[in-house]
């Protein structure tokens, strides 16, 4: 049981590329937090320095109030569970398991049981005399878990456990490790480059880009609410529509948003926060889901689109469509499953501006707002 | 037809290279007066095999051959697996220490030679197999410890970070996973080191005296002012040609099943 506080985390390689920059962050005990961002972005190098896998250039990594900046991977008592899964190929899978805690000095009989329920919790009964090489992907995976339980560690360290399987696994993974946290109640670090994991699994997500923690928060808030064009873009696919325009006054203090040949008129709850900007060159940004294709509500605002292709998901269909006729750039709306409509032809959707965002053009960031409630806004 | 001119060549190069070892077989077993017969097959003898050993102490030698081609891998191999571990994880030494360690390589056996024999002289090794252990072990080490840093880098170093944060020391975590999963490597490398020792040449025959004789100072003592013993020459190259045979055998399963494992995907 433990809380893991990082500050003003650094790391810097010796070839000068940097691993991680001046990272706070405080992960609660019990919690299950996920870092999120691209590959390169420094979440799995963050993950190895709570570790101690890798050591900090600057900073403080405190494990239970604990400053461990100068403690052994052995003796921080956290486990680690690698993409890779990293099992010891010349072991078997019982040999796997026990290894830990044999290394901690166990006796047999301790071994033996908390091997066991490891082993019973995973359901890997009749795989222990086997070696990694005759397991299935999945049933590795597993004894990778089950090796970072057996040992009952202060904190879980998963780096992109579930990367390596195939989707319908990794779903059923996803729900199980969800339930395994419930179930031990560890804290827990989930590293993944995977938007369905970060917002499905955690308590919070942090988003990572180039070594930074960009923004961390409860996975629908920071959904609802990005800190900046980067988290927009990343947490959802497709990824939020972010249209080059200007903040326009349409006349009795009401706003609008010149862009694409269109004029999106700002909802009056958002007056006051982006009064000041009026005049201004902004980015719009509108999540595909908040295009509709029947007028719904009355605020919904019509556009014309034209139809580049359309992605049958199943239950939904994915209109990707060209906004404007003079510069016209791509967006993406996420329509019913009935939509249809022929490619090249010009459909007619729209706009609900409500959830709507501002983004400053020169340093990407959000224009702040008073936040909505993350469900159901009201009309 | 394209097949079959393609399986003539192939024959032809099989038999360019396997007749000289076959003709080396074939005169093994004939009579040394008849060595030189254009027949195939004379006369049948296993008299060489029983001169080399009753008259030229060939037992000695084979036993020296093996005392230091097995000596000098098993002393050279902690060394070199500490070396090339070292290469293939840390920064250890830099570019330039793993350039030295190549660099040992370009130099003609002949460079080295006196000064080993200067160095062995000093400490009364000379003419002893201690001291040809201890010289092959340091022409192998080098070269093993490449070898081995070659093999260690393509170990996963999630294996390692598993076994530190299971609760091994780095130290530990070498022990007990990277030196067992590399077990092929080590076999394969070793194998290498003992056909170099096996083969040497140059060192024997400056470093050993009678007694301490290695096969290929045996074989070239064979070729007298009275002329070369072609008979027993070929029994003995068959015999020191046997244990290559096995041990090529033996590497080829090794670095087969080596680079095999289920540990990672």
């Amino acid at each position: 049981m433990a809380s893991i506080e990082l500050s003003r985390v650094s790391k810097l390689y010796a070839n000068g590329i940097v691993g991680v920059r001046d990272v706070d962050l405080r992960i609660e005990d019990g919690e299950f937090i996920i870092f999120l961002g691209p590959s390169g972005c420094g979440k799995s190098t963050l993950l190895r320095t709570i570790a101690g896998l890798e050591g900090i250039s600057s900073g403080e990594v405190r494990i239970a109030g604990q400053l461990v900046n100068n403690v052994a991977p052995r003796d921080r008592n956290i486990a680690v569970v690698f993409q890779s899964y990293a099992l010891y190929p010349h072991m078997t899978v019982w040999q796997n398991m026990a290894f830990g805690i044999k290394m901690r000095g166990a006796a047999a009989a301790e071994i033996e049981t908390k091997v066991q329920e490891a082993v019973e919790l995973l359901g890997l009964t009749g795989l222990l005399d086997r070696k990694p090489g005759a397991l299935s992907g999945g049933q590795r995976q597993r004894v990778a878990l089950g090796r970072a339980i057996v040992r009952d560690p202060q904190a879980f360290l998963l780096d992109e456990p579930l990367s390596n399987l195939d989707a319908q696994l990794r779903a059923e993974m996803r729900l199980e490790l969800v339930k395994l946290h419930r179930r031990l109640g560890r804290t827990t670090v989930h590293v993944t480059h995977d938007q369905v994991e970060a917002m499905t699994m955690g308590d919070r997500i942090c988003i990572m880009r180039e070594g930074r923690l960009i923004q961390a928060g409860a996975p629908l808030e920071v959904y609802a609410n990005p800190a900046d064009t980067f988290v927009a873009k990343f947490l959802a696919s497709p990824p939020m529509n972010l249209i080059a325009g200007e903040l326009v006054e349409a006349g009795g203090g009401a706003l609008s948003v010149k862009a694409c040949d269109e004029i999106f008129p700002v909802p009056d709850m958002h007056r006051a926060a982006y009064a000041g900007y009026a005049g201004k060159p902004v980015i719009f940004g509108v999540r595909s889901e908040d295009f509709y294709e029947s007028p719904q509500e009355p605020h919904y605002h019509p556009v014309t689109v034209k139809v580049v292709a359309i992605e049958a998901l199943g239950p939904e269909n994915i209109l990707i469509g060209q906004l404007g006729q003079t510069r016209p750039i791509e967006i993406a709306a996420r329509l019913t499953r009935h939509f249809r409509a022929a490619i090249g032809s010009s459909v007619t959707l729209y706009v609900d501006a409500r959830p709507m965002h501002l983004f400053d053009v020169e340093t990407t960031k959000v224009i702040a707002r008073p936040p909505l409630p993350v469900t159901r806004i009201a009309p | 037809m394209r097949k079959f001119g393609l399986h003539f060549g192939l024959l032809l190069a099989v038999a360019v290279i396997l007749l000289p070892p076959l003709w080396v077989l074939r005169t093994s077993l004939v009579p040394e007066s008849l060595s030189y017969s254009t027949d195939l097959m004379p006369a049948f003898t296993t008299g060489n095999y029983a001169d080399l050993f009753a008259k030229n102490h060939f037992g000695t030698f084979y036993l020296n051959s093996i005392i230091v081609s097995v000596g000098s891998v098993l002393l050279a191999l902690p060394f070199a697996a500490t070396t090339g571990y070292a290469f293939a994880r840390f920064q250890t030494g830099g570019r330039f220490a793993r350039f030295l360690v190549l660099a040992t390589q370009m130099l003609p056996p002949v460079a080295l030679v006196l000064p080993a024999f200067a160095i062995l002289r000093g400490v009364g090794l000379t003419n002893s197999l201690t001291g040809l252990v201890i010289v092959y072990s340091a022409l192998n080490l080098p070269f093993l410890s490449w070898i081995l840093m070659g093999f260690f880098k393509g170990i996963p170093v999630d294996l390692e970070w598993a076994a530190m944060t299971d609760g091994t020391t780095a130290w530990g975590a070498f022990w007990r996973i990277v030196l067992p999963v590399s077990l092929p490597g080590l076999a394969a490398a070793g194998v290498l080191g003992f056909i170099l020792s096996w083969n040497e040449f140059l060192f024997a025959l400056v470093l050993s005296g009678p007694r301490t004789s290695t096969i290929p100072v045996a074989l070239a003592a064979l070729q007298t002012s009275n002329g070369v013993q072609i008979g027993k020459v070929s029994a003995g190259v068959v015999l020191a040609i046997l244990p290559l045979v096995i041990a090529s055998r033996f590497i080829q399963r090794f670095i087969i099943q080596g680079l095999t494992f289920g540990s990672v995907k």
